[in-house]
């Protein structure tokens, strides 16, 4: 999980693998993906209980900004 | 509202004790904290770490190696508030997630390129990207998300 000077740096990287291309989000989205009360609320005091309803909201904004790709799906 | 449970309460001072001191506070912090015995305190350490959420002890110890957002060894993602350089973050997309911990502050994000090896920054206030040096920087993960838990270090 890593930050790359632009998207050609990342895929030019060593580690990077077409069949995971999937996993190449701008700067904007990823700070989209970490917005959500599952990564905002941490300091709620209430974090570990509310934990499984903060959930939702962020697999939905996954999904969204992956327009549902499977690379982004839930286990299970 | 419901109180706050045990875990809660052990999550909280965890965090808390990141965002103030920059590492991991030991197990015995947390009794004395909770005024407990150390032998409670680590248990409490124990049962938060086995919650499920993406923290981990490292391997065969009572100290604690990652506590997301924040990275209790150093990483290549440091993290400025304030221009002091003292904490370090999980990997590249929790290092966003650090804004989170520091309210109406300015986190600053410095790593190093994994490609080239040349310096990134990202600056992010309260959610917003106040700026990003070089502009158009990208996240890359290529594990997919199914699979983060299987071994949360590595991905």
């Amino acid at each position: 999980m890593n930050l790359f000077r632009s998207e050609e740096h990342a895929r030019h990287w060593s580690g990077f693998r077409q069949e995971a291309a999937a996993g190449l989000l701008s700067l904007a989205d990823a700070m989209a993906v970490m917005s959500t009360p599952r990564h905002r609320d941490r300091l709620s005091g209430r974090y570990v209980s509310s934990a499984p309803s903060s959930a939702p909201a962020f697999l939905e904004r996954l999904k969204a900004i992956s327009r549902n790709d499977p690379f982004w799906a839930p286990p299970g | 509202m419901p109180e706050p449970t045990e875990l809660d309460r052990t999550y909280d001072f965890i965090l808390r004790a990141f965002v103030a001191d920059g590492t991991a506070p030991h197990f015995t912090a947390i009794a004395r904290h909770f005024g407990v015995s150390p032998d409670e305190g680590r248990r409490r350490l124990h049962a938060l770490m086995e919650a499920g959420l993406p923290n981990w002890l490292f391997p065969s110890t009572d100290l604690i190696a990652s506590f997301a957002p924040f990275n209790n060894l150093p990483t290549q993602y440091r993290i400025s508030v304030d221009g002091q350089q003292r904490w370090f973050a999980q990997c590249g997309l929790e290092s966003l997630a650090m804004t989170w911990m520091f309210p109406g502050k300015t986190v600053v994000v410095d790593a190093p390129c994994l490609d080239c090896g040349e310096p990134l920054r990202v600056a992010v206030r309260d959610g917003a990207i106040e700026g990003a040096e070089p502009r158009g920087i990208w996240f890359y993960v290529d594990v997919p998300f199914r699979a983060w838990r299987t071994d949360l270090p590595f991905s």
